[in-house]
Formats: structure tokens, C-alpha cells, sequence
């Protein structure tokens, strides 16, 4: 029979029998990455060149439009895309997880998080890749950014960013397999957040009550900070860890609580 | 060692996204499983009983044959043996390793090279790097792509696609070996030397689980025989008695 505390079982052994697995993940994730840009000379650095020129271009108009010194602005534009980036493509293409990943999970038992672990792997391979147009934003602008003391702090926001994909995915993934208007709903609102969040402008040229909307409700806000302050040479505030562990530990409970009670829907509703 | 242990399994299919008109064309003709109306409240859904009180114990050493009608539940039994599908209602356990060959080989892809696809299939069935390096001297004889194996599979002809998956599937240890009809009736297709590699492979099996309409291939495989009929076990028997029960069936029916 079925019981509460076997589905429990079942949905922990997923997720930490899938992460042992890393042998596999990593292998799809590679493919993965592989497979898109086979054939083109230059592979997953296209991502990197278009998102380049869109902060090049943006950043020049920027610049002048907020009032801030190239030197300034370039940098925290190309740090905000490139982290940017990898959290909508950790949204985006959660959505598609298990819609995607039937052909696997379709043929034989196999652990559903394995998709999850895949798909941030490869994000951070993307990351890695699109990192580089931040290195050389700096380098024009200001060289002194890459020596920054506060460095090491940007791989723990990533640490944060990675653990945050996971379940991101696979609650994305289950939601948008049994409905499957939930990932053009997602797919709509992922590109006016995009304005909505402080990655084009900075988070202080909003005060008072708008702040708190524009700014602090929104969860996006802090994984962006939580990689580019540092990049920038500052410590974000412990406010901001804080709330991007809150929200970790949240979303993590929250998913675990529809893993365990959907886990073993997810082939019947492929 | 290896055990399968099925009590009282039901499975429904979900059908979703199904219109009511096309609801009412699928309880009008109920060809394969039952289509059934289950009220949750003031909620319907449309489901497909695709298997009902299935119950059923595997040892060491059974062959069962699976036989019935197309829609009688089989595949979706082997699917439940392999994990696929968690039971609706009902238990379903597995003790032993379980290869499942419904398809070709797991996490095929075209780009990349032989090679590749090995070991990203193995990989998936369970085995470590070094099973894997240790099986490919194999492969790469039994399969005799030589050197093929090195160029991206899209190079290869069906034929030399079918040669790699069964090469690569009949290399591994089979444990409770879940066979669909597809493979187990494309032998037609494959020299005796792969015919018999497949016996052989079947032998070291420990259960076999075997979905075909070719009776010969399961008079000759299979030692037990299960005849299915709208996702229940009519007869538990023999090959020969549930065979001659299915015929009298048809004949029934006809």
C-alpha cells in the first residue's frame, strides 16, 4: 500500500539517490551543452557574444541615461545579465524538465531529480561561458573589480544560486507537466521581471514604498546580489543572505512537500 | 535472489485534455482497457483502467509469457515490474536488478558517437565506468561496427543501429529481464548469431518477463504464461494451457 510515509521515503531516495548519481547527471548535463552548439565553430561562447553586445550596446546608452560613469555601469550591467541569465534559464527551462525528459524517465525507474542536477550543471556551464563577457567588461571599465578582495563571496551566491535551481526545476517541472499553460504563463512574466528587477537599474534609485515592491519583494532581487555585489567589490548586507535563506529553506520545503505528493504521478501525466 | 512480488495492482491512465465529445467516442467503443468515469466530488475524470487486481510472484528461474490481446495490459504490466509506473492501488515489489528493453537503447543520441552512446547507456542501466569499459571489447566484436563506433550514430544505417543497441544491451548482466515485442520479435532481422546471443542472454537471466504474439518465441522461451484480458489475469498456467485458453477465447469472441 501506498502510505504517507512511504511516498516520503520514495521522494528523499530521488533526491539524494539522484545526487550520488552525479555520473550521470554530469554526463547529461555535458551532452546536453554539447549537443546545442555541435556543428558551430564557436558553441556556447554564442551565448556569450549576444549577451556581450546586449550589455555593450545597453551599457552605453545606460551610461548616459541614469547618469552613471561608464566605469560604473558596465560592470554592474554585465554582472547582473550574466547572473541574470542563468536564473532564467534555470526558469525556463525548469519548465520543460519532465516534458522533456519523458524519453528517460518513460523507459526505465529512474530518479527524477537526476533531470534537476542535469539542468543546473549545465546552466553553470553556460554561467562559466557568459562569465567571460564580465571579465572583459571589467577589464574595459574597471581591471581593478577582478582583484576584488569579496570574490570568493560571489562562488558562495552561486552555491546559493545552484541549491536554489534544483528545486526550482523539479516543483517548475511538475507544475508545468500537469498543466502545461504554466510555462507560458511563466514564460510571459520571466520577460517583463526582467525590466521589474534591479539588473538594467540599481536597487537605490528606488525609496519609500517603492522600494519595497519594486526592490525587496521581489526574490529574484536577492540571487542577483547575493553574485554581483560581490563582483562589484561589496559584501552584500546580511539582509540579503538572510533572505536568500529563507527562501531557500521555503522553497525547498515546499517542493519537497509536492515531490512527496506527486512523485509518483509524474510518468502518468507525461 | 532476484523476486517480483505484484498484490492487488491497479493502474489507471489519466486523460486529460480530452474533449467531451472525444470522452464520449471512448466510452462508446471500449477496445482495450475500460474507460471509466471516476466522480471525485463534484470533479469527473476520465481514466483508463489499463490494469485491475493484478496479483502475480516471480522466482528465480520463471519465464513468464504475457499473453493477450493488443490493450490487454501487458505492456503496462512490464512497465509497473520495471518502476515506470508506481501502483494506483496496490503493491508492487521488485528485489534484483531490472533491464527493461521496451525501446532501443536508453539516452540514445543520434550526435553522438558509438562510443558515446554506450557508455551514457550503460550508464543509465546502472553500471559504473569500469562495467562499462570492461563490456565494450565485447560490443565492439559482437557488433562489428569497428570503426564506425567512433563516428556519430546519425552515420549509421537502421541496420547497424540495431546491431549496436543489441550488442550493448546483451552485453550487460539481464537480472529480471523485461522483454516487449518489439525486440523480442525483430529477431527475424538478426542473424543466428545474434538470435543465439539472445538465448544465451536470456539464459543468464534470472526472471523473464516476455509481451509477444509470436507463440513459437514463447513456447519456446517461457516456461509459465499469464493470459491477460482487459488488465486482469484471466489464467496462470503453462504456455500450452493458456494458449489453448486464448484460442478458445478468440473462438468465443468470433
Amino acid at each position: 500500500m501506498s502510505s504517507a510515509t512511504g511516498n516520503a521515503r520514495k521522494a528523499r531516495d530521488d533526491i539524494v539517490r539522484g545526487f550520488r548519481r552525479w555520473h550521470i547527471w554530469g554526463r547529461l548535463g555535458w551532452q546536453e551543452v554539447k549537443r546545442r552548439y555541435r556543428r558551430t565553430v564557436l558553441g556556447p561562447f554564442w551565448g556569450a557574444i549576444s549577451i556581450g553586445a546586449f550589455v555593450l550596446v545597453l551599457g552605453s546608452i545606460g551610461s548616459g541615461l541614469f547618469n552613471n560613469s561608464t566605469a560604473d555601469y558596465l560592470p554592474f550591467l554585465a554582472a547582473g545579465m550574466v547572473v541574470w541569465i542563468m536564473l532564467s534559464t534555470m526558469i525556463t527551462e525548469g519548465c520543460n524538465l519532465f516534458i522533456d525528459g519523458g524519453h528517460l524517465y518513460r523507459q526505465m525507474r529512474f530518479d527524477y531529480s537526476i533531470l534537476a542536477y542535469a539542468l543546473v550543471w549545465r546552466t553553470l556551464i553556460g554561467f562559466a561561458h557568459n562569465f567571460s563577457v564580465y571579465v572583459l567588461c571589467a577589464l574595459i571599465a574597471a581591471p581593478a573589480l577582478l582583484l576584488a578582495p569579496t570574490l570568493p563571496l560571489a562562488a558562495v551566491g552561486l552555491a546559493l544560486i545552484a541549491i536554489n535551481g534544483v528545486w526550482l526545476a523539479l516543483l517548475l517541472g511538475i507544475f508545468c507537466l500537469r498543466f502545461r499553460d504554466v510555462q507560458q504563463f511563466v514564460t510571459s512574466i520571466l520577460q517583463l521581471a526582467l525590466f521589474a528587477t534591479p539588473v538594467f537599474w540599481s536597487p537605490t534609485v528606488f525609496h519609500g514604498d517603492w522600494r519595497l515592491i519594486m526592490v525587496q519583494l521581489n526574490p529574484l532581487y536577492y540571487f542577483i546580489e547575493i553574485v554581483r555585489a560581490p563582483l562589484l567589490g561589496t559584501i552584500p548586507a546580511g539582509s540579503i543572505y538572510l533572505w536568500a535563506v529563507v527562501i531557500t529553506l521555503a522553497g525547498w520545503a515546499m517542493t519537497y512537500w509536492v515531490f512527496r505528493r506527486f512523485h509518483a504521478r509524474i510518468a502518468y501525466w507525461s | 535472489m532476484a523476486e517480483v512480488t505484484i498484490e492487488n495492482l491497479r493502474i489507471d491512465y489519466p486523460l486529460y485534455g480530452s474533449h467531451r465529445s472525444l470522452r464520449k467516442e471512448f466510452f462508446e467503443r471500449a477496445a482495450g482497457g475500460f474507460i471509466s468515469h471516476e466522480r471525485n466530488g463534484h470533479r469527473g475524470r476520465v481514466v483508463i483502467k489499463a490494469l485491475e487486481d493484478v496479483s502475480l510472484h516471480l522466482a528465480d528461474g520463471d519465464r513468464l509469457a504475457l499473453i493477450g490481446h493488443n490493450g490487454a495490459g501487458k505492456t503496462t504490466l512490464l512497465k509497473a515490474i520495471a518502476g515506470i509506473y508506481e501502483p494506483v492501488a496496490g503493491r508492487v515489489d521488485v528485489r534484483g536488478r531490472v533491464t527493461p528493453l521496451f525501446d532501443t537503447m536508453p539516452g540514445l543520441d543520434v550526435d553522438d558517437t558509438g562510443y558515446e552512446n554506450i557508455v551514457t547507456a550503460g550508464l543509465l542501466l546502472g553500471l559504473s565506468r569500469t562495467e562499462i569499459e570492461a563490456a565494450i571489447p565485447d560490443i565492439e566484436q559482437f557488433s562489428e561496427l569497428g570503426e564506425y563506433l567512433s563516428l556519430p550514430v546519425r552515420t549509421y544505417s537502421a541496420g547497424m543501429l540495431t546491431r549496436l543497441s543489441f550488442s550493448v544491451v546483451t552485453a550487460l548482466d539481464p537480472g529480471i529481464l523485461l522483454l516487449d515485442e518489439g525486440i523480442a520479435t525483430g529477431d527475424a532481422e538478426f542473424s543466428e548469431r545474434a538470435a543465439r546471443r539472445m538465448d544465451e542472454f536470456i539464459g543468464r537471466s534470472h526472471i523473464l518477463v516476455l509481451a509477444s504474439h509470436a507463440e513459437g518465441l514463447l513456447q519456446s522461451l517461457c516456461n509459465r504464461a499469464a493470459l491477460m484480458k482487459s488488465g486482469r489475469i484471466l489464467k496462470l498456467g503453462t504456455v500450452d494451457e493458456v494458449l489453448t485458453a486464448y484460442h478458445a477465447d478468440i473462438e468465443r469472441a468470433s
